[in-house]
């Protein structure tokens, strides 16, 4: 179980204890933090992979993604730091993907019982929308940090945009590939932290921008 | 005519400079490769941007000539860009393979004094690395 974190000090003792509680092992990339994310993560129980300097989220999942492979996980699972998913979703995750013999079980906040900002809902509406259109994937949430991926799919994924973008590209990677993915229902929980350190409308359009850029150039 | 000639030698480099960066940007090199033909064909028959200019309708040949050099300063800005993350990219690599290299393992939260493990970690193993943070770049 892989969780990118860059200052998340404040909430990630309690979301590892959550995880960890589980049985779940899990290894935190420290996205080069100020904080004390590295020792909070190291004390909690959690392998830790440290960026020297901070990259972004997207980069920060794939050096997960290299290191769970190299270290031959079966099934890998991509959580949040700032405490907006639940622990006990992860197994509907895995079940997905061993009855449904899915590559990507994919959460979505969608088919869950979320109460998300209207606003939030307005740009999700729009984010989904437009993943649709690019992919083709039949998928009802965009942008969602829970998913699990078996071995086969994770060596399907190589993100080369290292911040918000990623999780675009993750799905059209997905679509690329041809594997088989699930829609798992999850439950988001918004705080007044997740929040802040959320999304904004204008990070939307710099997500667009960034995926334009991205297709200019090899 | 010595304007054209050194204008003419300019172009020319840049028409070889797009060349060069055909394989790396196909987008880039070959909007350079129309701008720049556009102005090699001006600095020769600067009669006809005249003429090109009014039947566009921008006016003057000379604004004509202004917007090519505009839309041409558009590219190379793009072209830049599009360097600086090349170069995230291998800086992205570099990152990866450190932080792979030294990855640590977890600390034993139940730890035992009687039959300390090979290789465990205690908690006061736990080192204050340098943290250098890139000045714009968030999670």
């Amino acid at each position: 179980m892989i969780i990118a974190a860059y200052n998340e000090s404040a909430v990630l003792g309690r979301v590892l204890s959550d995880v960890l509680h589980c049985g779940y092992r899990v290894l935190v990339i420290d996205d080069g933090s100020r904080d004390a994310t590295r020792e909070v993560a190291l004390r909690s129980g959690a392998i830790v992979v440290r960026h020297p300097v901070n990259l972004g989220q997207g980069a920060a999942l794939q050096t997960g993604i290299d290191y769970a492979l190299a270290h031959d996980a079966d099934v890998i699972v991509t959580y949040d730091a700032d405490g907006q998913h639940r622990a006990s979703d992860i197994e509907g995750l895995l079940a997905a993907i061993e009855q449904e013999h899915a590559e990507f079980a994919l959460g979505s906040r969608i088919r869950g019982r979320s109460t998300i900002p209207p606003a939030k809902r307005l740009v999700l509406q729009a984010a989904t929308a437009f993943t649709r259109l690019t992919t083709g994937l039949r998928i009802t949430d965009t942008h969602n940090g829970l998913r699990a991926m078996t071995r086969r799919g994770a060596a399907a994924i190589q993100l080369r945009q290292n911040r918000m973008a990623h999780a675009s590209e993750i799905l059209a990677q997905i679509a690329k590939s041809g594997l088989r993915y699930v829609e798992v229902p999850v439950t988001v929980e918004y705080t007044a932290y997740s929040m802040a350190k959320g999304q904004r409308i204008a990070d939307a359009v710099m997500i667009l921008l960034d995926l334009f850029v991205g297709k200019l150039y090899r | 005519m010595i304007a054209q000639i050194i204008l003419s030698v300019l172009l020319v480099s840049v028409l070889f400079y797009a060349w060069a960066e055909y394989r790396r940007s196909p987008v880039v090199a070959l909007l350079s490769l129309i701008t720049t033909t556009a102005g090699l064909y001006f600095v020769w028959f600067p009669e006809t941007s005249s003429q090109l200019a009014d039947f566009v309708g921008i006016g003057r040949g000379a604004d004509l000539i202004l917007y090519t050099w505009a839309c041409l300063s558009v590219l190379v800005v793009l072209n830049l860009h599009l360097k600086l993350r090349t170069q995230l990219e291998l800086i992205t690599v570099l990152t990866r393979s450190v932080a792979l290299a030294s990855a640590e393992p977890a600390l034993m939260r139940d730890q035992n004094e009687s039959a300390p493990a090979m290789g465990r970690l205690q908690k006061d193993d736990v080192r204050s690395l340098p943290v250098i943070a890139a000045p714009s770049a968030s999670s």
